[in-house]
């Protein structure tokens, strides 16, 4: 099958996973709509109908354009700011799964990234302009550190990265938990928060409307070109993607296979502890996170999305963040929990990484396009006899 | 005529998707209570007929007859049905159960309905066991027993099930000789007791001492059933080993130089404490095609591992170009000027999601040739990897193509053409044609023949009797883990003298051997 | 003076009432692995079945009917994931995640709807549906509970601890004495050798997913019903990835996996009890994760020595042999 058919393959599989979603999904608004007491069936349903009508249009439409017909502005750049903490963990997880590591551990990562960018934005006395950027730095670097943790007992011990890295998500959120009950505390404040940080760690805005769209995106997309880069076009990113595809070949091949699996890991880390510490100085002016943000569960399905291929993450992060704001749409003005956004997730990325989904319409191409080749190359050789 | 057969496999061809004809016109007729030996070497047709007699494998043409009644074989659980029992080169066994369990597995024996009887799961095994006088112990755990009462279970396993045809797939591959001389014993009971075995095996000896009569395969085809106590072991040999078309290659005479890998002394035991590596010694030197030749399970595959650290040997050394090699990693003895066209390509020598191109650069992604900076030198790449694909005749849409799209011989030639373009010293080329075109047979072996004429050490390894005896310069025989003979020059090395190196029938003194190592 | 205030009879106690739901889960863990299944998705079951089985509680008014739909649902969504798994070839790891997505976010969903709960309320929870009386009940056990010590620790559990540690009995027997156990090891360990011998090595799959759900719908059921008075958001907190661990750690087998289960049950029950002396919560909640971890850590260590060993000992054996 060649690269044209193989490219609308993927496309039709994944619109019908997502139709398949949304299918589901309706039915679920359905479910949920409210239907006046004691009507009959009859007005029940239609009442239904319509709620679920409605309901569908914020969520698909919504998003992007008002209700009179006007593109909104603040809904975009809401979506866009959105984006930025899962574009770094859909980054961060395509390094880790291309190279067949399942590590899970994105989320603790972008915790304790916010974390540290939020002691720096704290306690470092730096000029304005470096400090950002030093937060961010050490941030990753934190992570990155952290990561080695379930890379270097993958790689010398063969214990589960996956565990491990599950194990280590609870364990950074209880330890930030602490700290911020405890010393990290700012009593004066109603709620449970950090001190404030400096005014200058704060990352400027792009747009001043409140969507608190920070140049945080800017870099997050500078990092999707660098990631793309790296992935592709270095010999540490081809490594990798080779030992993700064969192990044995790689270590045939002469490439250090334990190297490499520690790699991955520590970059998913540095990537994850970026989009933490970004996320916190481009939105915050305290650290107040005290549970798992979610971030690093979006950025699996994120990274399943774009075929773990860095250069799609934004539109897959774009896609995700649409569909959140839907759902919060929906549930500011329908009444529908917000949380439905897992289960279309869910759903949409078992059916994408489903290898047997709609096989037999691969297998149907791959068929049509044999036998057309044959017939083209029998077409060829008779020409050449004559 | 047709009653005394209880086995008959009348015109069998078979040919697969790729074109690959592995029998052709093959006839089969077993007789009741022998002992019939299906031989020939690797390749030769074998497996796939007894495949087909299994169930595993439908015929393309051709018809089985089993007991006077023509059958079609669909599945195993037919076959079972039918009476034909079959015992795997490989164990069907579950390991961590014990062998009663094992015995009983699909036919559980329940007490009360719902647990299992396993008093009387191991009296069916006892009394199998004693009937058929093949000692297994029930109560062990299949983990724990030696390889020899692994075979006896799976024997009684066929058994158990009502199998009164046996097929036995090369059983003594992975026996010591004591374990082959106790199977001999039950066969030869069995037989008494008025069951039929077909024996399918290469090993001349073992065939001699305890067949009734013998069908010989080559090349997919028949080479006649024969009486085993009227023939000679050189006859046999002679029926079996031998080429019907001699393919001469274009060499040149080869002008071999310095010594580029030693060999002394190379052991080897595995797994199942079978010795694999019986002292092995030799040279091969700069400009000379050194053939390692003999029927596969005599230590070939040992040996190559060895040399690419893909296994460890229990004593010997291995120096390339003086550098011990043993224990490196292999990204140091590509270093060391080594490549390897491995005999597994799916498994080791390509990545088969990746692109044609990312599969030709795998063993030089960091050199500084094709490196700027941190990041790949695309232009270079791509113009390397267009060189390759035209120098190498590699049948694709560009080097963006998936490699696992390509046919089997454009994917070796992929393999090869990175294997052969680092500026290899030393090339072990493990069965490098092998299930692929002629065409690219040809490419490949003309390439070796041109790499050694200008300086590369070449050992090749192959159970193809044509290229191993018209490629190689020189050429070893391996037989049970020893090197059999050497031959300085293969100029007029006759099939028959061959065969019987390879078989075993013949072992030359170790002054002669030992010419083959030239320091 | 410290160790007596730590090591009470109610010290035990909790622990054993702090194992059973980590117990279930990992029993589920040991079937699916024998199996040849890596169930990831034991975690968002547990936070499944725990909803719906205190729903059901409170709706029919009896807690053995709630236990019951739990189990069920476990059953339903196990199916499912198998059905994923092993006919449309998605990764099981990656069903384990999707599941825990439903598990996690769907349930809120869930409850959220049938709470009337809308956005801006602090963590939804469903605790004011569970009172004691449809809560799972607990015995006193008549002899034992007579028995100093022993009796305070042993008597006076729910009847799903009773049935945990039951279960670890049973589901010994079911793998190592009935047919079926046969079948679930070899498909686990050889499905060509099962297959070989007529055993539907899909239908053993489902069977196998299926029981691995049972157990962490039961799971679930004491986390909603008994540990805690009704389901709440994040309430399986790890359990079902801990159980991951001690089903590895007890080297897939029952009783070994039980004594891991039990590590991470005083590794909590410690945990609490120092914090209830005084120590901060959070930093006593992450001893069973770290635990984990170390004990991991150390199962492979040990795993390796005992293999070089094995490889030795063959060596020197083959080497005799000549």
């Amino acid at each position: 099958m060649n690269k044209k058919q193989s490219l609308l393959f993927s496309l039709v599989r994944g619109t019908a996973a997502i139709l398949i979603a949304l299918l589901v999904t309706t039915l679920l608004i359905f479910i949920c709509a409210d239907a006046p007491d004691g009507a009959s069936l009859g007005a029940a349903i239609s009442a239904k109908l319509t709620q679920t009508g409605g309901a569908l249009h914020q969520l698909l439409i919504g998003p992007a354009f008002r209700s009179n017909g006007s593109i909104s502005a603040k809904n975009l750049s809401d979506i866009l700011a959105a984006m930025i903490p899962t574009i770094f963990t859909g980054l961060a997880t395509c390094v880790m799964f291309s190279a067949n590591q399942f590590n899970l551990g994105a989320e603790g990562g972008i915790m304790l990234g916010a974390f540290v960018g939020a002691l720096g934005a704290i306690y470092l006395g730096l000029p304005a302009g470096i400090l950002p950027v030093v937060c961010v730095l050490i941030a990753a670097a934190a992570v990155g550190a952290m990561m080695l943790i379930p890379a270097v007992l993958k790689a010398k011990l063969g214990v589960s990265e996956m565990v491990n890295s599950l194990m280590l998500n609870y364990v950074v959120m209880y330890f930030i938990k602490y700290l911020l009950n405890t010393h990290l505390a700012d009593k004066s404040k109603g709620q449970v928060q950090s001190y404030p940080f400096q005014a200058d760690a704060a990352i400027p805005q792009l747009v001043d409307n409140g969507s608190k769209l920070s140049w945080g995106f800017i870099v997050a997309l500078v990092f999707v070109v660098l990631t793309a880069l790296f992935m592709y076009r270095t010999r540490w990113g081809y490594a990798i993607r080779m030992i993700g595809i064969n192990q044995d070949f790689a270590m045939y091949s002469g490439m250090k296979v334990g190297g490499i699996v520690i790699l991955s890991q520590v970059l998913g880390g540095v990537l994850a502890g970026m989009g933490g510490g970004i996320e916190m100085l481009g939105r915050y002016t305290a650290f107040s996170w005290s549970a798992l943000p979610g971030y690093g569960w979006t950025g699996i399905t994120v990274a399943i999305l774009a075929g773990n291929n860095p250069a799609f993450v934004p539109f897959a992060a774009f896609f995700m963040a649409y569909l959140d704001k839907g759902c919060n749409l929906m549930s500011t003005y329908s009444g529908i929990p917000a949380q439905l956004i897992d289960i279309i997730q869910a759903l949409i990325f078992l059916f994408f990484a489903a290898e047997q989904f709609l096989s037999r319409y691969r297998q149907k191409l791959v068929v049509r396009n044999t036998q057309a080749e044959l017939k083209s190359k029998a077409a060829q050789t008779e020409g050449s006899v004559k | 005529m047709a009653e005394e057969y209880v086995v008959q496999m009348k015109g069998i061809t078979k040919v697969y998707p790729n074109g690959i004809a592995a029998n052709q016109d093959v006839d089969l007729n077993i007789r009741k209570g022998e002992i019939h030996a299906l031989m020939g070497e690797n390749g030769a047709g074998k497996s796939t007929l007894m495949k087909m007699l299994f169930g595993l494998e439908q015929p393309t043409s051709g018809e089985i007859w089993i007991n006077g009644e023509k059958v079609a074989l669909t599945s195993p659980t037919v076959a079972i049905a039918t009476g034909i029992g079959m015992v795997h080169q490989h164990f069907m066994l579950v390991p961590s159960l014990t062998v009663a369990e094992n015995m009983v597995l699909g036919m559980v024996p329940k007490k009360s309905g719902l647990l299992i009887d396993s008093g009387s799961a191991i009296e069916i095994t006892r009394e199998y066991s004693e009937k058929f006088n093949l000692h297994v112990d029930p109560t062990a755990r299949v983990c724990d027993i030696p390889v020899g009462m692994k075979q006896k279970v799976e024997i009684l396993k066929a058994l158990v099930r009502g199998a009164k045809i046996l097929i036995l797939d090369e059983p003594t591959a992975v026996l010591t000789t004591q374990e082959t001389a106790e199977l001999f014993k039950e066969l030869m009971s069995l037989k008494e007791q008025g069951y039929t075995i077909i024996f399918i095996s290469h090993k001349l000896a073992e065939i001699m001492q305890i067949t009734d009569r013998m069908t010989i395969l080559r090349g997919g085809k028949s080479m006649g059933v024969y009486e085993t106590k009227d023939e000679s072991p050189e006859k046999i040999s002679r029926l079996m080993v031998g080429r019907d078309v001699v393919l001469k290659v274009e060499k040149g005479k080869a002008h071999p130089t310095d010594t580029v890998l030693r060999v002394r002394d190379l052991e080897y035991i595995n797994e199942w404490g079978k010795k694999m590596l019986d002292k092995v010694s030799f040279d091969l030197r700069k400009g000379e095609i050194l053939g390692v030749a003999g029927v596969e399970g005599n230590g070939q595959k040992e040996l190559v591992d060895m040399l690419f650290h893909l296994n460890q040997p229990n004593a010997g050394s291995v120096e390339v170009n003086g550098t011990s090699v043993l224990g490196l990693s292999q990204r140091k003895i590509r270093s060391e000027g080594v490549a390897l066209v491995p005999e597994d390509r799916m498994l080791y020598g390509i990545a088969e999601g990746g692109t044609i191109e990312e599969n030709l650069i795998s063993d030089r992604s960091g050199s500084k040739r094709l490196n700027r900076g941190p990041l790949f030198d695309m232009k270079t790449i791509h113009a390397e990897c267009d060189r390759l694909i035209k120098d190498y005749t590699v049948l694709c849409k560009s080097g963006a193509q998936q490699v696992k799209m390509l046919s089997g011989g454009n994917i070796q030639k992929v393999v090869v053409a990175r294997e052969f373009s680092n500026n290899p010293k030393l090339i072990i080329a493990d069965q490098p044609t092998r299930g692929i075109d002629v065409g690219a047979t040809e490419f490949i072996r003309r390439k070796l023949v041109e790499l050694s004429r200008s300086g590369v050490a070449v050992l090749l390894v192959s159970a193809d009797l044509n290229e191993v005896m018209e490629l190689s310069d020189s050429l070893i025989v391996m037989y049970g883990g020893r090197i059999s003979a050497y031959f300085e020059d293969t100029a007029d090395l006759s099939d028959d003298l061959m065969g019987e190196y390879m078989l075993g029938l013949k072992q030359q003194a170790p002054e002669e051997v030992g010419r083959v190592c030239h320091e | 003076m410290l160790l007596q205030r730590i090591f009470t009879t109610d010290f035990f106690f909790s622990i054993l009432r702090i194992t059973a739901p980590i117990l279930f889960a990992t029993l589920g863990a040991v079937i699916g692995e024998k199996a040849g299944i890596s169930n990831i998705g034991l975690e968002g079951i547990m936070m499944i079945s725990a909803l719906f089985g205190s729903l059901t509680a409170y709706w029919t008014g009896s807690w053995a009917a709630g236990v019951l739909l739990a189990l069920i649902v476990g059953v339903i969504v196990s199916l499912l994931m198998g059905f994923f798994s092993f006919n449309l070839k998605t990764d099981i790891i990656l069903t384990g995640v999707a599941v825990n997505m439903i598990g996690s976010g769907g349930t809120l969903f869930l409850v959220k709807v049938i709470t009337q709960v809308t956005e801006g309320t602090a963590l939804a929870s469903t605790t004011s549906l569970i009172t004691k009386s449809v809560q799972v009940p607990s015995v006193n056990i008549p002899l034992l509970k007579e028995i100093p010590i022993l009796g305070d620790i042993l008597s006076g559990h729910s009847v799903l601890t009773y049935l945990a540690f039951l279960l670890v009995f049973l589901t010994w027997v079911m793998l190592y004495k009935t047919p079926l156990g046969l079948n679930i090891r070899s498909v686990g360990e050889n499905p060509n050798a099962a297959a070989s011998v007529g055993v539907s090595v899909l239908r053993i799959k489902y069977i196998a997913i299926g029981l691995s759900g049972a157990m962490a719908g039961l799971g679930g059921a004491y986390m909603s019903m008994y540990y805690a008075m009704g389901w709440s958001q994040d309430m399986v907190a790890g359990r079902g990835f801990i159980a991951l661990a001690a089903q590895a750690m007890g080297a897939g087998e029952p009783l070994g996996s039980m004594l891991a289960a039990l590590v991470f049950g005083l590794a909590q029950a410690l945990g609490i009890k120092v914090s209830s002396l005084g120590a901060d919560s959070n930093l006593v909640s992450p001893i069973p994760y770290l635990v984990t971890i170390l004990g991991l850590v150390v199962f492979a260590l040990v795993g390796r020595s005992r293999a070089r060993q094995r490889h030795s000992a063959a060596a020197l054996q083959a080497a005799a042999a000549k």
